[in-house]
């Protein structure tokens, strides 16, 4: 017990490191979190004088079609996000990695989407799906490329989907990179031997050895694909017919600009503990098929 | 001679601390003028309000004048009021805005401000119905006002001879004639969900009772009674836009008619900048939306586009009305309009812009009334809704819309009208 007391030199570097880190992360995360909360009760619009309201912004929440709608949106996107993603990073990478010419400058320029803010991208391809996508189709005379994408009510969710897939590719793809580099060589010489092909070395060797980047990787693409703002801001604007309105621009579009703080607040509340609770669950589930050496 | 580093930099250090404290010890001493601060709405207007700014200072001697124009006006002065931190004066629009910031009790009666009389009657009235719960005093200085209409090519109409709609019949037949003549009656930005309410509101003020938003919420009508014929002609329009126009946005929209690739397009005046941004050129024209069969029956869409508001906390009251004072002096006010191509809210018989004189008439009789959006919350998103019902081609779209208008009218002004019905048992009793 004395021993755990008395603290060593080199511990106590470490807590004064950490110190500040966890009082910035409390005062500019925790605190403005549990203020939000407590706004989540109330009737506030952001100024002026409010009312507490009790749980009612919580109940309007489940009654409320809009949001309802806004979950079944962002819900679809991140899953056909997340599984997009994480199939093209992984081919991305295994090609990537493959003794090919000029794989640095590949690996930069597979990169570069990650690097350009989410806005410009998103104008950009607003011109591509709005002008040229549809000049091209009426030109080729293909009946389902002369309308842009993005004023159907029914696809317009794919452009959003197709750039929000561009831009998250390039992280996870470099996640996987260093995933692939992790795997030591012989296991694929002891493959070699046994004699497996292609497919049986990837889903019997590298995927297996890939797991804890695949578990990262779920992770982190979900919540981002879960987040999705900048695209829907620069492409849709949460159109045509509210049919691509995300969970968070619906909470900055009506608790910013509206006069909606209280209640979005309370959907913001929601909204959290449904991304930690899907957090938890990914990583309880690609733990368990973690291999280890 | 060779100075060390630390040298230079102390000596740096030092004759930058000297210019600090002269800086601070001069500044109070000489300049003991009263500072007021001006945020307005309108960034596009910030090189007007930088020679109105100029020219305050240098004919007050007492006085300091600061105007920012912050992009995202709203948005920079809710996170202000959040830290409780007031400008002295705010110019915003005479919208929603302006109704939860009035109600939420954080502007100063300005009753005893001569300037008032000026100020035509009815954009004072028009704030006025803008009051949630009926307030005592003058909230409000009505500065800028907008029309909305329908912008035409007036080279292509004399090309072709064609006339100016009075009625909503002989609008139909006009936009049949330019169909048939291989021309694109009317173009469209529906991406932009809010440049719906360009043919929205210049219908419904046709059409629809100015009050009927107050007279839903007090339960005495409905929308789907109210807006029926609104929403039916506002889907008429669509046979005569480009096809799709969920596709194409504001800016797309002014470009095309700058182009000349429709003869006319259903907007408000604030338009007409932009567009003669894409072709300075241009010959625009403007004319009131003739929604009804009988021509004395319409009424031009002008609202408040610009107005000033006092900030309660403000502490120098004199100050800040020599500063509306100097604001609403005419030549000031030509700035403003010359920059912006806007109508002036005060009774001087000023000229109105060329493009704008086919409205005159309505303007000087007063036959006006306000959008019908500014008194919609922002946060129900009735253009977002509006749009859905145009996408939506089932045969019962307009009552589905009207429908959701009046339940959504509902659930987002529920605390609205729980006050207003509080207020109602409160005189009663």
């Amino acid at each position: 017990m004395k021993k755990r007391k008395s603290m060593n030199h080199k511990d106590r570097t470490f807590l004064l490191m950490i110190l500040p880190i966890v009082a910035i992360f409390f005062l500019f995360n925790t605190l403005p979190l549990i203020r939000g909360a407590v706004y989540s009760f109330t009737n506030y619009k952001g100024y002026g004088s409010y009312d507490w309201v009790g749980i009612r912004n919580y109940i309007d929440l489940f009654t409320d079609i809009r949001v309802g709608k806004s979950y079944l949106f962002t819900f679809k996107y991140a899953v056909s996000g997340m599984i997009l993603v994480n199939v093209i990073s992984i081919m991305l990478a295994l090609a990537l990695t493959a003794k090919i010419r000029i794989k640095s400058t590949l690996r930069g320029i597979y990169f570069l989407p990650n690097i350009l803010g989410g806005l410009i991208v998103g104008y950009i391809f607003s011109f591509i799906f709005t002008y040229i996508i549809p000049s091209i189709g009426t030109a080729l005379n293909i009946g389902w490329m002369q309308n842009s994408i993005l004023a159907s009510e029914r696809y317009a969710w794919i452009g959003v989907l197709i750039v929000g897939v561009w831009q998250a590719v390039a992280m996870n793809t470099i996640i996987y990179i260093s995933g692939l580099q992790t795997i030591p060589a012989e296991i694929y010489e002891a493959g070699m031997i046994d004699g497996a092909g292609a497919w049986k070395t990837f889903s019997s060797l590298t995927l297996p050895m890939l797991m804890p980047f695949v578990s990262i990787n779920l992770v982190v693409s979900t919540k981002n694909m879960l987040m999705v703002f900048d695209q829907i801001v620069s492409l849709t604007k949460g159109g045509p017919a509210q049919s691509t309105e995300s969970i968070s621009y619906l909470i900055y579009r009506n608790g910013m600009g509206g006069g909606q703080f209280g209640f979005q607040s309370a959907n913001a509340v929601i909204f959290f503990i449904v991304i930690v609770a899907i957090s938890l669950c990914q990583m309880w589930m690609t733990n368990k098929r973690e291999e280890q050496l | 001679m060779k100075y060390k580093l630390w040298q230079k930099c102390t000596a740096a250090a030092g004759v930058l601390t000297l210019l600090c404290m002269q800086g601070c010890t001069g500044g109070p001493a000489e300049n003991e003028k009263i500072q007021v601060e001006l945020v307005q709405y309108k960034p596009e207007a910030v090189a007007a309000f930088e020679e109105i700014e100029h020219r305050f200072n240098e004919e007050h001697q007492n006085i300091e004048l600061t105007i920012s124009s912050p992009n995202e006006a709203a948005t920079v002065l809710k996170t202000r009021f959040i830290r409780g931190d007031y400008p002295d004066i705010i110019g915003i629009g005479g919208d929603m805005d302006y109704a939860n910031f009035l109600d939420a009790e954080m502007f100063m009666d300005i009753s005893d401000w001569e300037g008032l009389d000026a100020i035509k009657p009815v954009y004072r009235e028009m704030d006025k119905a803008l009051e949630l719960i009926p307030k005592d005093g003058v909230y409000a200085v009505p500065y800028a006002a907008n029309c909305s209409g329908i912008l035409y090519n007036k080279e292509m109409f004399t090309e072709h001879g064609w006339e100016i709609p009075k009625t909503w019949s002989e609008f139909i037949a006009l936009c049949e004639q330019i169909q048939s003549e291989g021309i694109q009656p009317l173009y469209a930005g529906y991406k932009d969900t809010w440049t719906c309410y360009g043919p929205w509101n210049a219908l419904a003020v046709g059409l629809a009772d100015p009050d009927v938003c107050e007279d839903v919420s007090a339960g005495k009508t409905t929308f789907s009674a109210e807006y029926a014929e609104t929403a039916e002609k506002m889907k008429l329009l669509l046979q005569y836009t480009e096809p799709n126009p969920y596709a194409y946005g504001y800016n797309d929209a002014c470009t095309a008619f700058a182009r000349g690739q429709s003869a006319m397009y259903v907007i408000g005046s604030f338009a007409i900048a932009q567009i003669l941004s894409a072709n300075p050129e241009m010959n625009i024209g403007a004319f009131t939306f003739p929604a009804n069969e009988d021509e004395s029956d319409n009424i031009l869409t002008s609202g408040i586009d610009l107005q000033f508001s006092v900030m309660k906390d403000c502490e120098n009251k004199a100050a800040v009305y020599a500063v509306l004072d100097f604001l609403n002096r005419d030549d000031i006010i030509q700035i403003y309009l010359d920059n912006q191509i806007a109508v002036s809210c005060k009774n001087s018989g000023m000229e109105i812009h060329q493009q704008l004189s086919e409205m005159k008439p309505y303007l000087d009789s007063e036959r006006v009334s306000d959008f019908h959006d500014h008194h919609y919350p922002s946060e129900m998103s009735v253009d977002a809704m509006i749009q859905t019902y145009l996408i939506d081609t089932a045969e019962n779209s307009a009552e589905k819309f009207l429908k959701s208008f009046d339940e959504n009218w509902i659930r987002y002004n529920r605390d609205l009208i729980r006050r207003m019905n509080e207020r109602k048992e409160g005189a009663e009793q």
